[in-house]
């Protein structure tokens, strides 16, 4: 039997959407200081290069405060992809750079009296480039000729495996070999990096950020500067979207090291062309698949072998690898199976974490070569899934899934796919879809599986703190370092808390991280864990306040626990008075010498898998290479939703990431290491004329770990559409695209080589 | 140079150099903030305002080009109480994630529904091509706008 819920699952209204509408909510950009200068970034031309920079004219422009430059900062090397002290990499980072390794790399600031100056002391900054050769591609970093950093441009590599693949390959009756790429994705987020630094009145240093993590934006800008932790103090913004484009530090360190420098509030905004250049992008990868299946159509044997463009810096080099590898592990019950993972450095963009964090990059490929794998034995792609898709694992603590990672728990792939098909009319339309073929259109249908995880469970330290306090005005306060990246996280928590306590969300406030005020949490607002990891800890806090206020009332009131009940913010025995949760705060206070408060550290007791599947129509045009997609139906496996309107807004944006890799994103350099793609006239994001309705389904069967059933939701979103799309574009076409995204040169390409 | 305006229903004398772009012109000499930078270029729509009723892109307008002319942006419409059922359609249909985007998508909407106050799918979609967002894929936005049509009896 379903638990009926107060506020879980509902539609309740986010409370920051009017000042939004009506332009009052304010961003790193418009926030102002007395005495507040401007910093203007200098950012490189040259893709590598040794650089030397005169500053002289730009001093004497009126208004210029202060130029630095590499000799001008300390030189304490980082990795600003470490987001715990504790986590082990090497260190290639610098606050600004003397030796720019990609075009867009950070070699000076200039600071001005106002964003005029500082614009006329870049233009007058005279910059010697000292060239460099420059990588640019996997063939190119894997010559050698030129090593980036340490050795080698291998920056990382690893394999995991299952079983043994080559006894695997030989029970096969058919291998199916694939290969295929994705490109380097910007993560388009529409406001651009920014931030504020200043120095308070007990001489702190205090960073304005639209960040991800406020604890790695202080262990970074800490131990960039070499200052005390406790005096640096990361306060996060509201964000323009991220979508992990804004989980790195990158202008932090920078703004801070020029706030203490100078005494007085600086603040930086980046352009776009910066943003893209100059930031992180999604990892491009290349991949190579070999599937053993039976003829009876199950897969017995799989290899992935995969490469990773890790960019200039090392920053993710190791970790998109591995979690892209650990998914490969999780959809389908493959007895032998092995992956490896490569990463090299090239003088382009750095990566970093993005949506989905290597779930895209995986099922890009691997769900147009499980099509293929389908076809090979004459099934349907739908059922073939259904056939070699995991089953939900019986609940056990501590649980392992087949290469040692925490189990996938409740995992409900297979009810995406029965349900999912079901609702797209997935039988029938196959029979229809080519009947509406002209000479010039072609229809096709596609689908595409995929799996995504919750936190950090299992590979690196995964707690959080939390402080919840009953208010004497009846109100409730969540101290806990979460960061509303614009999904609407703190709605999330509010439901949560909400339900516990059975008091309108509305009542609670959890303001969002700060590392002077909100308890130390480890990983931040990423890999998928806020739901699960905070949202749990968050209900477990809740749970404990509330039986912390009966045993409060039944002391106060002088009668037994059982029959006190909570409801809507009111507190009361059967019989006796009842009070608001305010009046018990204050009588407890008063009378038992007591806050009604909970501080709990909470660590995550699992990483199970969460499953989508879509289903996609196009047409394409056969002339022109356009593709309109026509039908897009998304099924997540969301063990139970919290919020509808929040979490069918996550499917909806998502869908929009995975269909603009699978047609139309894409980042390009040319063989000098030139950014071709700086701005949204040529880096081309799906408009609202080519954005297909999203039909989103939600298959709730409740996660035993989450808080009240609930898993992640907001980055699986961004994984399956696009492979769904890409597969019925080669449905609809014959051919066997893929190498994302699908532009329309790439289908003419296909189609002029089917018919030579 | 002297520029002559209507800047949110109030007429404004102000001196400045007629090569600042318009987004700047509001957000630095005007203090209005709800005027956001994306692109610079004319690309994300974040800039958008209404020039004599028309929606435009600030980045790209000089504001030499406003002399004589009106400008209205969601404080405007705000404070003439034009804003209230889009921001109460906005809410309701949870077309707002990080917000970025939204007062430029407003605008568009509002310049749509002056010219048009019903709209079909079609033109929904095409007033508001011009304004990415990257959160939401359009839908809830396009539902949003849909719910803002003059109803027919
Ligand atoms: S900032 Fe004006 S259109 Fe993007
Ligand atoms: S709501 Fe974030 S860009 Fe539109």
């Amino acid at each position: 039997m379903k638990t009926e819920f107060q506020y879980i699952g509902k539609r309740v209204e986010r409370q920051d959407t009017a000042d939004k509408v009506r332009g009052k909510t304010k961003y790193v950009g418009d926030m102002t200081r007395a005495d507040m200068l401007y910093g203007k970034l200098l950012t490189s031309d040259k893709a590598h290069a040794k650089v030397t920079i005169d500053k002289t004219k730009a001093m004497m422009i009126k208004g210029v405060v202060a130029v630095f430059t590499n000799e001008d900062v300390p030189q304490t090397p980082y990795n600003s992809n470490q987001w715990f002290p504790g986590a082990a990499t090497a260190e290639d980072e610098y606050v600004l750079h003397k030796i720019a390794k990609h075009v867009g790399d950070r070699i000076a600031l200039v600071v001005g009296e106002t964003p005029e100056a500082a614009e006329k002391g870049l233009n007058e900054l005279v910059v010697f480039y000292d060239e460099l050769p420059v990588v640019i591609g996997f063939e190119e970093a894997k010559k050698n000729e030129t090593v980036i950093f340490g050795t080698s441009n291998l920056a990382f590599e690893k394999s995991l495996a299952c079983g043994e693949i080559s006894e695997g390959f030989d029970r096969a009756d058919i291998i199916i070999e694939d290969s295929g790429s994705t490109p380097k994705v910007h993560h388009s987020a529409i406001e651009n990096h920014s931030c504020l630094a200043e120095i308070d009145p007990f001489g702190n240093l205090v960073v304005w950020s639209p960040c991800q993590v406020v604890f790695q934006v202080q262990h970074i800008v800490a131990k960039a500067l070499g200052i005390p932790y406790d005096k640096t103090r990361v306060i996060k913004t509201t964000i323009g979207g991220s979508f992990g484009g804004k989980g790195i530090p990158i202008l932090e360190p920078v703004c801070a090291f020029a706030a203490i420098k100078l005494n007085r509030p600086v603040q930086i905004v980046m352009e776009r062309k910066d943003s893209v250049a100059g930031t992180r992008s999604r990892n491009a990868t290349i991949q190579k698949i070999r599937t053993g299946i039976t003829k009876e159509g199950r897969i017995v044997a799989r290899e992935i072998v995969s490469e990773f463009d890790g960019g200039a810096y090392l920053t993710n080099a190791a970790a998109v690898a591995m979690a892209f590898g650990k998914k490969a592990f999780r959809l389908y019950k493959i007895k032998d199976q092995k992956y490896t993972g490569r990463t090299y450095f090239t003088n382009t963009v750095p990566g970093g974490a993005c949506r989905g964090y290597g779930s895209p990059q995986l099922h890009a490929v691997s769900e147009i070569n499980i099509n293929n794998a389908a076809k090979a034995v004459g099934m349907d792609p739908v059922q073939f899934r259904i056939l070699n898709a995991v089953d939900p694992q019986e609940f056990i603590l501590g649980a392992k899934d087949d290469i040692g990672m925490p189990g996938i728990g409740n995992a409900r792939i297979k009810d995406c796919l029965i349900q999912g098909s079901e609702a797209f009319d997935w039988e029938n339309k196959k029979i229809t879809v080519s009947s509406k073929n002209t000479n010039r259109f072609a229809y096709g249908i596609g689908v595409a599986a995929g799996v995504h995880g919750n936190g950090y469970h299992g590979g690196f330290p995964d707690y959080t703190n939390v402080d919840i306090q009953v208010m004497p005005d009846n109100r409730i306060m969540v101290k806990m370092g979460i960061h509303d990246l614009g999904c609407g996280t703190v709605l999330t928590m509010q439901q949560i808390a909400a339900e516990a306590l059975s008091i309108n969300p509305k009542s609670i406030n959890v303001p969002q991280a700060d590392t002077f005020t909100s308890p130390y949490d480890s990983a931040g607002t990423q890999a998928s864990r806020v739901t699960f990891v905070n949202g749990g800890a968050l209900k477990e806090a809740a749970d404990l306040l509330k039986e912390k206020m009966i045993t409060s009332y039944a002391k106060l009131f002088n009668c037994s626990v059982d029959a006190i009940s909570m409801i809507d913010g009111t507190i009361g025995h059967e019989e006796g008075k009842k009070i608001s949760y305010g009046e018990l705060a204050i009588l407890s206070e008063a009378k038992l010498e007591t806050t009604l408060k909970i501080y709990l550290e909470y660590k995550s007791k699992g990483n199970p898998a969460v499953y989508a599947v879509s289903f996609a129509e196009v047409k394409v045009d056969k002339y022109t290479g356009l593709v309109e997609v026509i039908d897009l139906l998304a099924v997540q496996d969301a063990g139970q939703v919290i919020n509808m309107t929040l979490a069918e807004g996550q499917v909806e944006g998502g869908a929009h990431m995975s269909v603009g890799m699978a047609l139309s994103e894409e980042i390009k350099y040319d063989k000098q290491g030139n950014l071709k793609t700086e701005n949204f006239s040529k880096y081309h994001l799906i408009n609202a004329p080519s954005m297909p309705k999203v039909r989103t389904l939600f298959i709730q069967d409740g996660e035993p770990l989450g808080p009240y059933g609930a898993k992640s939701i907001g980055e699986l979103a961004a994984v399956t559409p696009g492979p769904a799309v890409m597969n019925a574009i080669n449905d609809a076409l014959g051919t066997n695209i893929s190498d994302y995204p699908a532009t329309p040169e790439r289908i003419i390409e296909a189609l002029s080589r089917m018919r030579s | 140079m002297e520029i002559n305006a209507v800047i949110n229903g109030e007429k404004v004398k102000v001196t400045c150099h007629p090569n600042k772009r318009l987004i700047d012109f509001l957000r630095e000499d005007m203090g209005i903030i709800s005027v956001k930078e994306g692109c610079g270029e004319g690309e994300c729509g974040a800039c958008t305002v209404l020039l004599d009723g028309k929606a435009v892109t600030s980045c790209t307008i000089l504001t030499g080009q406003i002399d004589g002319c009106e400008i209205m942006t969601v404080e405007g419409l705000d404070k003439i109480g034009e804003l209230e059922p889009i921001t109460e359609s906005f809410v309701r249909n949870g077309a707002v994630q990080c917000g970025y985007c939204t007062p430029g998508m407003v605008i568009s909407t509002k310049a749509l529904l002056n010219a048009n106050p019903n709209p079909t799918e079609e033109e929904i979609k095409i007033a508001i091509e011009g304004n990415l967002c990257r959160c939401t894929g359009y839908n809830k936005i396009e539902n949003a706008i849909k719910d803002l049509k003059v109803k027919e009896s």
